[in-house]
């Protein structure tokens, strides 16, 4: 009996220990040695001559122009990201609310881009985007707008890069807004039509109410992606011109075969600003969200 | 029920545990792979079928010593390995090279430091030279000297000048390989149709880059001179100008205080803002820059050695080579691959004797020059029947290979490969945005210090 008892109080940490398993070897560990390494001048290929450095990488981190400038061009570039592909993707999925099969149509036609890698993606518009012979500023020309630089100049390459991101990423969150707003009950439009309410008033009443956890959901998810975005940059501008397009992970990146001490204390201080991020989201927006 | 509910558990438990095992025996596997471990290349065929030549036959005895030789060459040139170890194994019946493509030289830099790290490095590596002093501060490679004697050779038997990358600290820790230089490629159609002879100093460059200019109204349609992004050429132009990268002492830059800097970039600029350069986006530069300069839209291009054999192959032009123009003094830095062993191999004598081969050997790495249009690194070899025919046939070859006796490096550090990052910042803040040159060279030097000073 006394057998039983006790492996009833060990079973649940019996059962739950190979997905633990893997967090503490995938997760948890890495991310101590990160923290670890984050303390050093770290040489990789030998280790005698690491030396503990105490908050010296912090330190630089913190007086370095160039880690601000990654900051900023991140946070720009996040809000550009989110702030756009949620407009954009709530006008499209009301747009294509009705369910015809245009609309259907459509739809696949707008989720292609997600589908498609975003290397390629990325290639596609840096040829278009080419100042000289590139398709849009041959566009711009015979519409008699002035070309633009696009990625050869510090002042449009982010901008640029967040057009690329924004239309890759509307097609898959105009079709998660679009299943919310097909989940919306009709009982409740058809309620709000019998006392006459305004559109304005039932979209901002009624509809986004009932989407908002959807939204939510999205606001959270293509914060934190966009925070760490790397591949668009890796590909477009590498980082440039000038570092107006280094963003923190490619900021990270540029330090991996010189100095990865710093490139830990780096990517230590990416993960605090994500995890404050997502904890004043929860706190701040988390109530305003409406479940059903 | 109880019993039912148990046993299910039980099941799924096991279960659960087999694919976690799974997945950590796949997670395995393919770390393996990517760090090139020796046991894991060896018992993957398509690893060592596509390294060694398809139609090399199974190793026949066990006592073979394989190498693993870790490279940076794709396409043609990795064809043109791939053969030469073909004719190292045949010759060799005691030892097996396996040649593996890494990626970029960067990429193969990031993999060397994390095999060295986990123990699972290769025995000889590609190495780009100005990484090989990061790899000597780490003592991470083998001194060559004594095999190099024992073999009856010497460090004389090389060009000097390609041998800027290779003693540190008295040990001889890389030889070259696949080695280039900056040099002056012109489209002499373009020249000779306005009378303008190859320029040979700055002054003249900077005539015959304006006179070659062709506008249709505000646009350029034909440009003077490019030159693709990247610190070579700014650092050719520092020393033709006749300061160095670093100062002596290595706590500093050179060319900063004494106005050099400030007079190459400033030259660089005039010459962007009259339309006569054409300076390519950072990526892709090389391509794009090729390309204006084979379609005829540029007349002359700061350019690789290593592109003579493409571009001959696509111009319906007349292409010559030349010097890159001197200011007060011919100077270039040089670039490319060199070997090296690494301390940590556990076949060392059979490594050298590659390594041996590979340098000296007729059947090593004189095709290979041939084929693929690298410099000749050893006097023998350019004094070589095969060489003299080359260049009879094809000049441009041999500018390329005179130009070495101006090969200086002066951008020599163990922390190069970081001042370098920064470097890059002040040449896009300048060539792109057009920043002050005197401020924006002034920061980089702050940065420079700190580095330099850790």
């Amino acid at each position: 009996m006394a057998n039983r008892t006790t492996w009833d109080r060990i079973r649940p940490y019996v059962m739950i220990a190979p997905a633990m398993a893997g967090i503490l070897t995938f997760v948890i560990y890495p991310m101590g040695y990160l923290i670890y390494l984050s303390f050093y001048k770290y040489n990789l290929m030998n280790r005698a001559k690491s030396k503990y450095v105490e908050f010296d990488n912090y330190k630089q981190i913190f007086t370095r122009g160039d880690f601000y400038k990654a900051l900023g061009n991140t946070l720009v570039y996040t809000v550009g990201v989110v702030a756009l592909t949620m407009i954009l993707a709530l006008l499209t999925a009301l747009w294509l609310k009705r369910n015809t099969r245009l609309n259907a149509i459509i739809q696949g036609g707008i989720f292609i881009p997600h589908i498609v890698s975003i290397v390629s993606v990325s290639l596609v518009w840096l040829w278009m985007m080419e100042p000289s012979h590139g398709m849009l500023n041959a566009l711009l020309r015979s519409l008699g707008i002035p070309p633009s630089h696009w990625l050869q100049s510090s002042r449009t390459a982010l901008v640029s890069v967040i057009i690329v991101a924004v239309w890759q990423a509307i097609g898959y969150y105009a079709l998660i807004i679009s299943a919310a707003l097909r989940n919306v009950s009709p009982s409740i439009y058809e309620a709000a039509a019998l006392d006459n309410a305004s559109r304005a008033k039932v979209f901002f009443r009624i509809t986004l109410p009932l989407i908002s956890p959807q939204l939510f959901f999205i606001l959270v998810i293509m914060t934190i992606g966009s925070f760490k975005v790397f591949d668009i940059v890796q590909i477009m501008t590498g980082g440039g011109p000038n570092d107006a397009t280094t963003t923190l992970v490619y900021y990270i990146y540029s330090y991996r075969t010189t100095n990865i001490g710093y490139a830990a204390a780096s990517g230590v201080t990416l993960m605090a600003i994500i995890g404050l991020l997502t904890f004043v989201y929860f706190r701040l927006l988390s109530r305003k969200v409406h479940y059903q | 029920m109880k019993r039912m509910t148990n046993m299910k558990s039980s099941l799924g438990l096991i279960l659960i545990t087999a694919m976690m095992v799974l997945i950590l025996a796949a997670c395995g596997n393919s770390a393996n792979d990517n760090s090139g471990n020796n046991a894991a290349a060896s018992s993957t065929p398509p690893a060592s079928e596509s390294a060694s030549a398809p139609a090399s036959s199974e190793p026949a005895s066990t006592e073979k010593t394989t190498i693993q030789f870790w490279h940076s060459l794709s396409g043609k040139n990795a064809e043109y390995m791939d053969a030469l170890l073909k004719r190292f194994n045949d010759s060799h019946p005691n030892i097996e090279v396996v040649g593996t493509f890494q990626g970029t030289y960067d990429e193969t830099v990031t993999k060397l430091q994390q095999s060295i790290a986990s123990n699972t490095g290769p025995d000889v590596t590609m190495l780009e030279r100005a990484y090989v002093e990061m790899f000597a501060d780490a003592d991470a490679l083998e001194d060559m000297n004594p095999m190099l004697t024992a073999s009856g050779m010497s460090q004389d038997d090389f060009i000097p000048g390609l041998m800027g990358h290779s003693v540190f600290n008295d040990k001889l820790l890389a030889l070259p390989l696949n080695r280039s230089t900056p040099i002056l490629h012109v489209n002499k159609t373009l020249l000779d149709a306005k009378g303008i002879a190859i320029p040979t100093n700055w002054d003249e460059m900077k005539k015959a880059a304006n006179a070659l200019v062709v506008k249709s109204g505000n646009e350029v349609t034909q440009y003077g001179l490019t030159m693709p992004y990247d610190t070579w050429y700014p650092i050719a132009m520092i020393t033709q100008d006749g300061g160095k990268f670093f100062s002596d002492d290595k706590k500093t830059i050179d060319f900063f205080d004494n106005g050099i800097g400030e007079d190459v970039f400033g030259y660089l600029k005039d010459l962007q803002k009259s339309g006569a350069l054409f300076y390519p986006p950072t990526q892709d530069s090389g391509t794009v820059a090729n390309q204006l300069f084979t379609s005829g839209k540029v007349a002359m291009m700061f350019q690789s050695t290593g592109s003579i054999g493409g571009l001959a192959s696509e111009v319906d032009f007349d292409y010559v080579t030349a010097f890159l123009p001197q200011n007060k003094q011919y100077a270039n830095p040089t670039g490319g691959g060199n070997v090296a062993m690494l301390a940590s191999s556990k076949n060392k004598e059979a490594a050298w004797e590659f390594i041996r081969w590979l340098e000296t050997d007729p059947q090593g790495s004189l095709a290979f020059i041939l084929q693929s249009g690298y410099l000749p690194f050893t006097k023998a070899m350019s004094e070589s029947k095969e060489i003299q025919d080359l260049w009879a046939k094809e000049p441009n070859r041999k500018v390329a290979f005179d130009q070495l006796q101006y090969a200086v490096d002066t951008n020599k550090s163990v922390v190069w490969p970081e001042v370098m990052n920064e470097f890059n910042s002040a040449i896009q803040a300048i060539m792109y945005d057009s920043k002050d040159i005197k401020s924006t060279l002034a920061t980089f030097k702050k940065e420079a210090e700190r580095i330099l000073g850790q």
